[in-house]
């Protein structure tokens, strides 16, 4: 796994504008910094590897390498990533009812874990309309402030390095699939400096197919609406086709053809749907409205899922066979796309490449992509 | 009654000549190289009964010793060399309405621009608006020349200026002072007589025709009176082989030259104390002597043309010459002269070798210049809160990230330029130029410009040159953003008063003109930091930033490190405690000593850990809020 | 009056040092305790911009017999009195000669680009040795710290003055300079800066 210093972290995702803004850049140190929802650098830095590059889901993510390490098994083209298990799942009664997307899961999840004392406390994405406010929430209270989608990348991370920076104890992430993927860099590059080398104890990752760039929507909504006014956006589930946006005057739907464009070239170049690297993924019930999917990964995963359910934070039923068929064929899609606009873009490692790249993947799943097997 | 010779700077051996001329008026306003006039004099005020200000720039200072002129009182007025643009388009008029009592300009310029942006050539303003121009070569003559000037003004009835170099301003030496004469006369203007008279009546440079010809005329009694000059002098052979002309300070690199080559015998040198008009008899009989001609000035050559037309015109008399000086390149047309330029010069002329060391000596400095050579660059003073200011401009400006630039102004601020501010200036041109600019750029959001504008200035800059265009950008909505770095004072040049001071320059209270109100009044809006902390000004910088709908002001205020009120004072005590500092690992990477570069941290490189030199920490306590693991530790002093 | 006798005519001391250090002050003392043994000081120095951190020079050209130059030809200076070592190279490098001679405080002021790690400040046994070859006669001494000991680094001028005055070179004496002292300072400083002159000149005279 290769690792380099904040100057090529610039060159390799900055400039080509590969950069999410995931946060995970983001006060480690004094140099980076996020603003706007932009991750900027304040002052040069010139060392020769360091976190920020380590852990940057942006460059030099070594799919094969991390999978080998945490799944001690091959990253593969096929599939959702490992799982025991895919339920269906909604927040249970002792959530109130919040202002969640579909099912409330997450939070749900958020609120068992605190409460089993798996965690601290929870690193979560609050903020309103446009204003995303990365936060760390240490209640059932807090946890249900942050509630709601956010469709614009958030500098989630930069709340964990804080929390961190000030020796807080165990923490759970909820992550999109570019931040599970820093968190995961960061239990297989760990940094020798003290007290800031703890991984995230619990990542709850989202199920995510591109997140809109925060300044591009800021423009886009500023010509539609006055941007104080907007209380919440949603994304219904298809066919709907449409971004809900809730202001104090009304609801305005903006089809979603109309911003594509507003999607960062960073996602073009993600394979990943549903948060392969986190503990336990979350994502939309098409077509069960009110219900989330929630893919159960490991051990931990289960067990949580079972006290929450169990203390009531959480129900769970059964998943649909066919739908799991339908959310698998979704996330080889996308990495399938993924991959391969990697590899167009010059991005894509392959055997023997010692050119910088966003991505490294095995010489067998280089070639299937190389060759079309992977689309 | 002669006093005993003393050792004395050139500011002050003008000074001197002034008061024995019985200056009652001076005014100026500060400028390396020639802030100490005035400071001298206001200094001297009240012992001498004088009136003495800070003019808000140089062009009112030039009116209000234009004034004191016509009320009856001998006035002077200084400043440097560009503050002479400042000032010229009142002196273009002046020179032709004349003036009545004696006046003198004292413009300062600065070869080598040692301390300045430019090397800006103020000889040519005496030509160009046709005023007899003065150059003192010492610092005996710097005081003669000044007591001489104002009866020679008096004597044709026009301003007459005098024109000093940084390092004749700056220099010192043997000075006889003479006595200075009491106070007298009672300050009067006279305008009850017609237009045309020019001791009773209005004063205007016109009717034009008529007052051009009448100034015309006063230059050419100056010329009378300078053909009998004791400021012109020759020294050599009757018959040199090589004739120097020469002026200013240049004239004692000529000596220095002569000695050293042990040439005086062979060379005639012609100073020239009154350098425009040139007295062209003098000149003839000197031209005369031989056929070769070195003229010895800094950069551009003035006096060399000068000559040369005059030459060309008595062709006649004294036949061709060979010259050698800028034109044919002997001398260098910019930077600073010195006596070893001199030398080469003349070396090459006479064809004399000369070896100023041994060889084996020179080998060896040579050597060692790689070491001896490390920069050593300009930085801002340990404790100086423009450190702290472009520190927290920096990071709002890459927070913003839209590529948003600053625009400079002239002050110590200016070295932002350089590493030790950033290099946050994009521009840096003129007084009061990057609020105008500012308010320029921020305009072409029209043409699809997407970066935001600031421009900076210090507070004596802001009432200088900067109110005009604050207003322009207010007026004309330029969302522009003016960040006032006010540091209680005129700091670059020594800490003068200037309109938002509570005393002048005599050192008498006067109601100070605050910023804010001026800025508030003009309808923008304003918010005050202390730059000390970073945290608060960071945050009004980025606002200002996010506000892209009109031109906004921030003053930055904390009074200079040096300043009489913060010198030798050290509110805090720093240290580092070496367990906390993370050195060069990542998580800092030596933010405090690489990237913040106060002159007060030092990197200890075997210990791996920053330290504080106590010796030349000012105790501003900045560096602690800079480092992010919190090892710098301020505490205040009991 | 009756002008003392110079060993060299004109005897060219520059005074150096790095911004801030107090080199004018030292020039313009010395100037006016020289010029009170009737003899002609022509003082060169530079200030304004390169006071903020920069490397400042004063030329002192001293004569029984009128105004010189106030830049010092190169290779010409009889005596480099050094507030900061680096400086002192700095200007032998230009200015020294075999007969040159130098009194260098010995405490560095580390330039901003050493501060920052972009050149090393070279290390003292270098620096002294380099110092050696390019001078005669050469003192080292430790003014800031004894400066510090009585209170304040600016002294170190003072110390050096006095340290110059040991040499014998200029005719400077601890009457003469207390006068100037008493003159330019008022007497409540006298007593410390002549402290600080006795300290100077004991490094050097001994």
């Amino acid at each position: 796994m290769i690792t380099r210093g904040p100057r090529q972290l610039l060159a390799e995702v900055q400039e080509p504008g590969l950069c999410i803004g995931c946060g995970s850049c983001v006060e480690l140190c004094p140099y980076f910094r996020s603003h706007g929802g932009k991750t900027v650098m304040l002052h040069d830095c010139d060392l020769p590897e360091g976190r920020c590059h380590a852990w940057c889901p942006k460059t030099e993510l070594d799919l094969e390498g991390l999978a080998q390490e945490l799944w001690g098994a091959p990253y593969s083209a096929q599939g959702m990533g490992p799982h025991l298990a895919v339920v269906a799942a909604k927040a249970g009664p002792r959530l109130e009812a919040g202002n969640y997307q579909a099912g409330g899961t997450v939070s749900a999840l958020a609120c068992a874990a605190l409460e089993q004392g798996l965690v601290q406390g929870a690193i979560l994405t609050g903020g309103r309309g446009l204003d995303t406010a990365p936060t760390l929430a240490t209640t059932a209270e807090e946890v249900m402030a942050c509630s709601g989608s956010k469709f614009t990348a958030a500098p989630t991370l930069a709340a964990l390095n804080r929390a961190q920076a000030q020796g807080r104890g165990p923490l759970a992430v909820v992550a999109t699939p570019c931040q599970a993927a820093a968190l995961a860099q960061r239990r297989t590059k760990p940094s020798p400096l003290r007290g800031m080398a703890g991984p995230a104890e619990l990542v709850v990752g989202l199920f995510c197919n591109w997140s809109l760039s925060p300044q591009g929507l800021e423009r886009f909504l500023a010509q539609r609406v006055e941007l104080e006014q907007i209380r919440s956006m949603d994304i219904p589930p298809p066919p709907a086709g449409v971004l809900q946006v809730q202001t104090t005057d009304g609801s305005l739907e903006i089809p979603l053809d109309e911003i594509r464009d507003l999607i960062p070239p960073a996602c073009a170049v993600c394979p990943d749907m549903t948060s392969e690297w986190a503990d336990l993924s979350v994502g939309m019930y098409e077509g069960r409205p009110g219900w989330n999917t929630l893919v159960v990964r490991n051990e931990k995963a289960r067990a949580l899922t079972e006290a929450a359910v169990e203390s009531g934070w959480l129900v769970v039923e059964e998943f649909p066979a066919d739908n799991q068929e339908h959310l698998m064929q979704a996330a080889e899609g996308k990495r399938s796309r993924g991959l391969g606009a990697a590899l167009a873009q010059g991005l894509l490692g392959g055997p023997g490449d010692d050119q910088p790249k966003a991505i490294r993947v095995s010489p067998e799943l280089y070639q299937a992509v190389e060759s079309g097997e992977v689309a | 009654m002669q006093g005993q010779r003393r050792t004395m700077m050139g500011n002050q051996a003008i000074t001197q000549g002034a008061l024995e001329a019985g200056v009652r008026v001076a005014a100026g306003y500060p400028g390396t190289p020639s802030s100490e006039i005035i400071q001298n004099l206001a200094n001297a005020a009240d012992e001498h009964g004088l009136y003495v200000e800070w003019s808000i720039n140089e062009k009112v200072s030039l009116e209000v010793a234009a004034a004191a002129s016509l009320a009856g009182l001998r006035s002077l007025c200084a400043m440097k060399q560009n503050g002479v643009n400042v000032a010229s388009d009142f002196l273009l008029h002046l020179a032709g309405s004349g003036i009545r009592a004696g006046m003198v300009l004292v413009h300062c310029d600065d070869p080598g621009a040692l301390s300045s942006v430019n090397e800006g050539e103020s000889r040519h303003f005496a030509r160009m608006l046709e005023l007899p121009l003065l150059e003192p070569s010492d610092f005996q003559e710097a005081k003669d020349m000044t007591k001489w000037a104002f009866e020679l003004s008096e004597e044709i009835g026009n301003l007459v200026m005098l024109r000093s170099v940084t390092r004749l301003s700056h220099a010192s030496g043997g000075v006889v002072p003479g006595t200075i004469p009491a106070p007298q006369g009672k300050a009067r203007f006279d305008h009850h007589g017609t237009l045309l008279d020019k001791g009773h009546g209005p004063v205007s440079s016109s009717p034009v025709a008529y007052k051009h010809r009448l100034q015309q005329e006063k230059l050419a009694r100056a010329v009378e009176l300078f053909e009998d000059s004791p400021f012109n002098s020759y020294v050599g052979p009757e018959s040199p082989e090589l004739l120097v002309i020469t002026s200013s300070i240049c004239n004692l690199y000529v000596k220095e030259a002569l000695a050293l080559l042990d040439a005086s015998g062979r060379v005639g040198v012609l100073k020239l104390g009154t350098t425009w008009p040139l007295p062209p008899k003098l000149l003839q009989r000197h031209l005369e002597r031989c056929d070769r001609v070195l003229v010895v000035e800094e950069v551009i050559p003035f006096l060399e043309e000068n000559v040369k037309i005059a030459a060309a015109e008595m062709a006649g008399e004294i036949g061709a010459k060979r010259f050698f000086g800028k034109r044919d390149g002997t001398l260098p047309a910019q930077g600073e002269l010195n006596p070893d330029l001199v030398l080469k010069a003349l070396a090459g002329i006479l064809d004399l070798p000369y070896q100023a060391r041994p060889k084996q000596y020179d080998r060896l400095a040579q050597e060692l210049a790689p070491q001896a050579t490390q920069e050593r660059d300009l930085a801002f003073c340990p404790g100086c809160p423009h450190r702290a200011s472009f520190w927290s401009l920096k990071e709002a400006l890459a927070l913003d990230a839209r590529d948003g630039f600053i625009c400079g102004d002239i002050g110590c601020y200016s070295l932002a330029m350089r590493p030790t501010g950033y290099g946050m200036l994009k521009t840096l041109l003129a007084m009061g130029s990057g609020a105008g600019m500012a308010s320029g750029f921020g305009q072409f959001g029209r043409f699809g410009m997407d970066q935001p504008v600031m421009a900076v200035s210090g507070d004596s800059t802001f009432y200088h040159a900067v109110i005009p265009a604050l207003i322009n950008a207010v007026h004309q909505k330029s969302p522009m953003s003016l960040v006032v770095l006010d540091n209680s004072g005129t700091a670059m040049t020594g800490f003068q008063p200037h309109p938002g001071t509570e005393a002048n320059a005599m050192g008498h209270p006067v109601p100070p003109v605050g910023i804010e109100a001026i800025c508030r009044s003009l309808g923008a809006e304003v918010t005050v930091c202390d730059p000390f902390d970073l945290e608060a000004t960071q945050t009004a910088a980025l606002a200002l930033l996010a506000d892209q709908s009109t031109a906004k002001v921030l003053i930055l205020r904390q009074a200079c490190a040096l300043s009489p009120q913060r010198k030798g004072t050290k509110p805090y005590d720093v240290k580092v405690d070496p367990e906390k500092c993370l050195g060069d690992q990542c998580g800092c990477n030596r933010l405090c000593t690489r990237v913040f570069g106060c002159p007060g941290l030092a990197w200890e490189k075997q210990s791996g850990k920053a330290r504080i030199d106590e010796v030349i920490c000012a105790g501003c306590g900045v560096c602690a809020s800079v480092c992010p693991q919190g090892a710098i530790i301020k505490s205040e002093r009991a | 009056m009756a002008t003392a006798k110079l060993i060299h005519d004109p005897y060219n001391l520059i005074i150096t040092g790095v911004g801030g250090q107090g080199n004018v002050l030292a020039s313009r003392m010395l100037g006016n305790v020289l010029t009170s043994q009737g003899l002609w000081v022509t003082i060169g120095e530079t200030f304004g911009a390169s006071q903020r951190g920069g490397s400042v020079m004063s030329h002192l050209r001293v004569s029984a017999d009128g105004s010189w130059s106030p830049q010092i030809p190169e290779g010409k200076a009889h005596m480099v009195l050094a507030l900061e070592p680096l400086e002192a190279l700095r200007v032998l490098v230009k200015y020294g000669n075999p007969q040159a001679k130098a009194i260098v405080n010995s405490r560095p002021i580390l330039p901003v680009a050493a501060i920052s790690g972009k050149a090393e400040y070279p290390a003292t046994e270098e620096l002294e040795g380099m110092l050696a070859q390019l001078t005669a006669q050469r003192w080292s001494i430790p003014a800031t710290e004894k400066a510090m000991e009585l209170g304040a680094s600016i002294f170190a001028n003072i110390i050096m003055i006095g340290a110059l005055a040991a040499t014998g070179d200029l005719p400077v004496s601890r009457e003469g300079f207390e006068a100037e002292l008493l003159r330019a300072l008022g007497p409540a400083k006298v007593p410390t800066n002549l402290e600080a002159y006795d300290l100077g000149a004991a490094m050097v005279g001994g």
